[in-house]
């Protein structure tokens, strides 16, 4: 009865801290182990305060009380992480990526709708600036503090990034890291990281920020005065055009957002990158055909007026020429594209 | 990690320690400061043992008399403590095969060198600050060598060594300084 009792109360305990242990701990099935031996030191304990050498139910009663209340044993294990500003050092690197891509995620939203609004709504330029204003102010706002809570939370739960990872993806990672160090790659011990990356993240994300932005100003064609010059047709195919563009910067972008790692995915966006680009040579293509639409805008000084006096018949060639060298230049580009999709298979490991 | 406070009896009615606000105030205060030297007296056990590998409850037992039950730890707190430290690989841990498959656990060689830096910077840290205190530390300065540089515990048994192992300062001349070499 009495030996009973005492197993009766040390699994009581145990099972008040397996409650208590933070889930990621859970989740590992590490916390087996972790009660097994918070069970043998209890009976340890409980054998030493005994006269007999054997275990009373009073010596196991002092022991479990010298263990300290499960919320404290747990506690310690939730004391994992670096603090920094309420969310771990640890988390912080996750923490700013998944915010960086839930804005961007925002930010093109916000902007890609109003654009389809001027398409089929055609509303004014004021309804698109405070549709725009509205929406970003929410959606960022309530963005960042839904996430903020959550990792906040995480932080005091002692959650580490790998901790969302399965054990294969570890082991996986692991072994990757042993290939590489075989191979003779450098990579950052830490976290199998290549020393050497083969892109500049931030400088991919900055220049796609920068070809959507050049890829928006054609597709919205903000000047009304400028446009009224230009035959409709030659707008109508730089709003083509644009698209292209604006993938290409969303590409060059999602690349700088993956960062040095996920080198297939890198390799998929590059053959992506080559359709889109060898696709927009159609574009070229069209304009190369229609010289005549093509605008050349000057200032009359006479009639005080912007004109658009196009090209000269005798031009045409030269136009077609220059044409053909840009439709040519886009063609070559694609070679950078070909050349990243060999180099990254030597990080293909 | 257990406060010297929460032990105290209250020998009147009318002393300091009966105030909730002074308890409280000072159970925190002593609590920070035994947590970041609890980790530092735990290695400094693991690595004094003569079996060089111990289990948890002997760690434990070990601390307490060691430390003259000054630094008590809260008996269950130990095992996230030693987890922490064999994830981040300066102690590893191997469990018995038989019987209740107690988990043992040693010093790596990458956790002594660890432990013999921190151990100088306390140390170091402690001689500099005991005259606060109006306290006298002495530094066994026969048996070790602090690195003038980072502070490391360098035992002066090893004779043949010139560089401090940690961030590679000659050493040599501090040798002959003394006299040892």
């Amino acid at each position: 009865m009495s030996k009973n009792e005492m197993e009766r109360l040390v699994k009581e305990f145990l099972k008040d801290v397996k409650i208590k242990l933070p889930d990621w701990l859970k989740d590992k099935k590490e916390y087996k182990e972790i009660l097994a031996e918070l069970e043998d030191h209890v009976w340890s304990k409980a054998e030493e305060l005994s006269n007999t050498g054997q275990p009373t139910l009073e010596t196991v009663q002092v022991a479990i009380e010298q263990m300290g209340t499960p919320e404290n044993i747990a506690k310690e294990y939730k004391r994992r992480g670096t603090p920094k500003v309420y969310i771990t050092k640890e988390l912080w690197p996750l923490y700013i990526k998944v915010l960086t891509i839930l804005f961007l995620v925002i930010i093109a939203v916000n902007i890609i709708i109003p654009i389809i609004n001027v398409i089929f709504d055609n509303i004014s330029a004021d309804e698109i600036v405070e549709s725009i204003a509205t929406g970003l102010q929410a959606g960022l706002f309530g963005s960042f503090a839904v996430v903020t809570i959550i990792f906040v939370a995480l932080s005091m739960q002692g959650y580490f990034p790998e901790d969302f990872k399965s054990k294969k993806s570890l082991k996986d990672e692991a072994k990757q890291v042993e290939l590489a160090k075989e191979r003779g790659l450098a990579y950052q011990t830490k976290d199998g990281k290549p020393l050497k990356p083969f892109i500049k993240p931030v400088g991919e994300i900055i220049g796609g920020i920068v070809v959507i932005s050049i890829g928006l100003f054609l597709f919205i064609q903000p000047i009304p005065g400028l446009n009224e010059l230009i035959d409709p047709e030659f707008l109508l195919l730089v709003r083509f055009g644009s698209l292209f563009i604006i993938t290409e910067g969303f590409l060059d972008m999602t690349r700088g957002l993956i960062g040095n790692r996920q080198v297939s995915t890198h390799q998929i966006i590059h053959i992506i990158t080559i359709i889109v680009k060898l696709t927009s040579i159609s574009i070229a293509v069209l304009m190369m055909m229609r010289p005549e639409i093509f605008p050349i805008i000057i200032y009359s000084e006479s009639s005080d007026v912007f004109q658009n006096i196009g090209i000269k018949p005798e031009f045409y060639n030269t136009f077609r020429a220059i044409a053909a060298l840009v439709i040519t230049g886009i063609a070559l580009s694609t070679i950078e594209n070909f050349y990243n999709i060999y180099k990254l298979q030597k990080y293909r490991i | 990690m257990v406060a010297i406070i929460k032990r105290v009896k209250e020998y009147g009615s009318n002393v300091l320690i009966s105030s909730q606000e002074f308890r409280e105030y000072v159970e925190k205060q002593e609590t920070e400061i035994n947590r970041g030297i609890s980790s530092l007296c735990i290695l400094s056990i693991i690595k004094q043992s003569e079996e060089k590998e111990l289990h948890g409850y002997k760690i434990l037992k070990d601390l307490t008399n060691q430390t003259n039950e000054m630094l008590v730890i809260e008996e269950g707190t130990l095992y996230p403590i030693l987890r922490k430290l064999e994830e981040e690989k300066i102690i590893k841990s191997r469990r018995e095969e038989t019987g209740r498959k107690k988990k043992f656990y040693s010093m790596t060689e990458y956790g002594e060198r660890v432990f013999n830096h921190l151990a100088g910077f306390y140390s170091k840290l402690t001689e500099a600050i005991a005259p606060l205190f109006d306290v006298k530390v002495n530094l066994k300065q026969d048996k070790y060598l602090y690195c003038p540089m980072c502070a490391n515990k360098i035992d002066l048994t090893n004779l043949e060594l010139k560089f401090c192992t940690i961030c590679g300062f000659n050493i040599e001349q501090e040798l002959i300084s003394r006299g040892l070499r």
